[in-house]
């Protein structure tokens, strides 16, 4: 059974502060809930974005997902 | 800002062709961070090295994609270009502007940025080069409100679709090019302005073969017009033609205003079409339309007595892209013919996106292509995915590969057999 959407939110957030990479590719969360469809665990990732729990980085050509305290920002 | 010494780059304004080293020193007149782009780039010609960092947190609220964050790795010597991002602004269908448009466009960017644009990117978006990170917000809010315009896609993000200017101008369209990708701009705003692939997804939609967008070589997903039935004929036009009537001149006046000799169909039409389909019989141009690749160049040569076909559509081929990972490669065709119809919300077209998309953002690997998923995993698979038969179209070349795989239920009896009653007619 799929993770609710709250679970899934929870469970992205613990990768995101876990994983020894500080960004993590779309695909890395797929992981988290491997009964999830990709498209839902995009939009769960992205809804995390608008609550501030993750932030995009981007090359300009991919991107990627970390928290606010282990992103690489450029301007620090 | 000082002026830089930049001996390298002065030597790419010799020669008789523009340089972007005049243009960006004549832009530094008003914007002196003009003269860093300048110096900073002097210094990578001679350090072999960029000076860019690569990439970066900047964006706009709401939004994971349309702003490239560019920083300088020596700001201390360039402090011009310290922050130099790069905004990419939605462009018009078919690149329709209005002078008025494009002032108000470009006193937004004299007024948050570097002035400097590219118009346009690779994409097809509006590209604004060059400002700082607090100009960002600013800048996005008189775009939205002022102008009505938005941002492009860029990152992990189905890309700004782009189309050529289709049945708006032009007769030889199958399809409207505009309406589709104005269309799917607006049903696919959240992948535009959110990542949500493995990679970069490009829409290019060309209405007919000619692919003035060049879909088949800048697109994951190219849709090129094309036609079901035969190439329409006026056998009277054709006579004209040939008589080198003044009102018929060959490739539509084009090449006009030079002695190209006399039109030669035979030389000029017949002899180049790719598939020898063509012929003269009786005084009359015929064509075996079965075996017509539609290259267009019969009809862009003839323009008053070739036009395509009544029974209209596209093809859709999927996967080009740029040398990354490796090689470049062209689309491969995988729809032969498919309706694009604006009725039905155009949704014939939308069920094979869904199908690709399904698929790539399960398989696709982090940073691949959807083309290079198609390559590793092959066309036989991938078509099994889209729900396609097989067909003539697919085969690029024959016996390229020997590995063909039958699935057990393809073969006639499965991999049973009798092979008693086998010896029976071939003796070991
Ligand atoms: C008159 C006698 C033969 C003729 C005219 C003939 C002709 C051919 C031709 C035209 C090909 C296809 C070449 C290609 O386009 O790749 C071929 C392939 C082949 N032939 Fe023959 N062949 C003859 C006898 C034999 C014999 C006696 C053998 C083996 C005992 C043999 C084994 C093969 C094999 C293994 C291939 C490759 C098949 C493949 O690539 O899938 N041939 N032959
Ligand atoms: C240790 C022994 C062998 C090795 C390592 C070997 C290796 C290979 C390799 C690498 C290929 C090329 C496959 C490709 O990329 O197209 C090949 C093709 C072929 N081999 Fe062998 N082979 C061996 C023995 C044999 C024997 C004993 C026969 C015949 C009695 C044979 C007949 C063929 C044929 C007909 C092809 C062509 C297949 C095709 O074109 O589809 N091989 N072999
Ligand atoms: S791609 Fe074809 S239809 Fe579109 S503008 Fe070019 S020639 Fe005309
Ligand atoms: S469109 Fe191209 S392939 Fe078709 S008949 Fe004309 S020249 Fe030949």
């Amino acid at each position: 059974m799929a993770l609710s959407k709250d679970e899934l939110k929870l469970a992205i957030i613990e990768k995101a502060k876990k994983s020894p990479k500080p960004q993590l590719y779309i695909k890395d969360f797929y992981e988290c809930d491997p009964d999830s469809k990709p498209r839902e665990v995009k939009n769960v990732a992205n809804e995390l974005v608008r609550d501030g729990e993750l932030m995009f980085w981007s090359s300009g050509s991919t991107t990627m997902y970390a928290r606010p305290d282990r992103i690489q920002d450029e301007e620090k | 800002m000082a002026k830089h010494e930049t001996p390298l780059l002065d030597e790419l304004e010799k020669g008789p062709w523009p340089s972007f080293v005049t243009d960006l020193k004549q832009q530094a007149a008003t914007k002196p961070e003009c003269w860093d782009i300048l110096g900073q780039l002097e210094l990578s010609y001679r350090d072999r090295i960029t000076h860019w960092k690569h990439g970066g947190i900047v964006g706009v609220f709401g939004y994971g994609g349309g702003i490239v964050g560019r920083y300088s790795d020596v700001p201390k010597q360039f402090p011009g270009v310290e922050h130099f991002h790069t905004v990419r602004i939605a462009q018009p269908s078919g690149l329709y502007y209005s002078t008025e448009n494009l002032r108000a466009l470009m006193n937004l960017w004299e007024k948050y940025g570097s002035g400097v644009t590219n118009f346009h990117g690779s994409t097809g978006d509006m590209i604004f080069l060059g400002t700082r990170t607090e100009n960002l917000e600013p800048l996005f809010w008189d775009l939205t409100h002022d102008l009505k315009q938005d941002l492009g896609g860029s990152g992990s993000n189905l890309r700004t679709p782009a189309c050529c200017l289709g049945e708006s101008r032009c007769e030889w369209a199958c399809y409207d090019a505009q309406e589709v990708c104005n269309s799917l701009t607006q049903r696919y705003q959240d992948e535009i302005h959110r990542p949500a692939f493995p990679y970069k997804f490009k829409f290019k939609f060309s209405a007919c073969p000619n692919d003035c967008v060049a879909a088949i070589a800048r697109s994951d997903f190219a849709v090129i017009g094309t036609w079901k039935d035969n190439i329409r004929i006026d056998q009277a036009a054709v006579k004209k033609y040939i008589a080198c009537d003044a009102e018929y001149p060959a490739n539509g006046g084009a090449h006009k205003g030079k002695d190209w000799g006399k039109f030669d169909i035979e030389k000029e039409v017949v002899a180049l079409c790719p598939t020898q389909c063509m012929w003269m019989e009786g005084g009359e141009l015929k064509i075996d339309d079965t075996e017509c690749t539609r290259c267009m160049h019969c009809i862009n040569v003839m323009p008053r007595a070739l036009r395509p076909g009544a029974q209209k559509g596209a093809s859709i081929c999927i996967g080009a892209k740029a040398p990354i990972l490796d090689g470049a490669q062209f689309a491969t065709l995988v729809i032969p013919f498919i309706e694009v119809n604006k009725e039905n919300d155009f949704e014939d077209v939308v069920d094979v996106i869904e199908k690709v998309w399904d698929w790539w953002m399960e398989v696709g690997k982090n940073r691949e292509r959807v083309g290079e998923t198609m390559q590793r995993i092959g066309l036989p698979t991938f078509l099994k995915v889209m729900e396609v038969e097989a067909l003539p179209q697919h085969v690029k070349e024959p016996r390229s590969n020997p590995y063909v795989f039958w699935a057990e239920e393809e073969v006639p009896g499965g991999w049973e057999r009798d092979v008693v009653e086998f010896r029976k007619r071939h003796a070991a």
